[in-house]
């Protein structure tokens, strides 16, 4: 039962398409600077959490969809489910880093952490969703 | 919370999609409320209250 979407989704869709460009964009444009002009000092700096940017504007975007969507239904439905990423996230982390401690794990790339939420979010939405069934 | 709205919404012979349109919800939130899953907030209540012409309490009823 796919639902029309409401126009906060369309101006959230409109913002996430390029957002993600923008991310694969700047990281592919990063990672081949940092190797292959191999900067040194700020400018390292800058160029390596560059990447971050449009990650962290996806989250903003994420943040302005749950603001201005006008159905509370769907708003509802939306913050349960990232408060299921949320723990999810917390609850592997948590663990990881347990195990991680007891040498029985590798250390994992920090910016693997909000793909993880986002995905324990987004299985959570239909199960959030077939409560109200 | 037990409720009406597919009583009322059937006598008007209304889908649920023309109710969505008309309280200006998705037709999930529709969906959702008619099964008593869950609650509207009090502006929804009012709105589909003054859209029935009926008081809130006609419509949705609190007891277990």
């Amino acid at each position: 039962m796919r639902q029309p979407m409401t126009p906060p989704m369309r101006r959230y869709l409109a913002r996430f398409v390029p957002a993600m460009l923008a991310y694969v964009g700047v990281l592919v444009g990063s990672l081949w600077v940092i190797r292959h002009l191999a900067p040194t000092g700020p400018l390292l700096w800058a160029l390596a959490v560059a990447p971050a940017v449009p990650v962290i504007a996806v989250i903003a975007i994420m943040g302005l969809y749950l603001m201005e969507e006008t159905d509370e239904f769907l708003r509802s439905v939306l913050a349960q489910s990232m408060l299921w990423g949320i723990g999810v996230t917390l609850t592997v982390t948590t663990a990881w880093g347990f195990l991680e401690n007891a040498d029985l794990l590798p250390h994992p790339p920090l910016y693997l952490i909000f793909p993880l939420f986002c995905a324990s979010m987004g299985l959570a939405q239909p199960l959030v969703r077939w409560r109200y069934q | 919370m037990k409720n009406r709205l597919k009583v009322l919404r059937a006598e008007r012979d209304w889908s649920q999609a023309d109710l969505a349109d008309r309280l200006e919800v998705s037709r999930q939130t529709v969906n959702a409320l008619e099964t008593g899953k869950y609650d509207p907030s009090l502006p929804l209540a009012f709105k589909i209250a003054r859209l029935f012409d009926q008081s809130i309490e006609t419509i949705f009823q609190d007891e277990a």
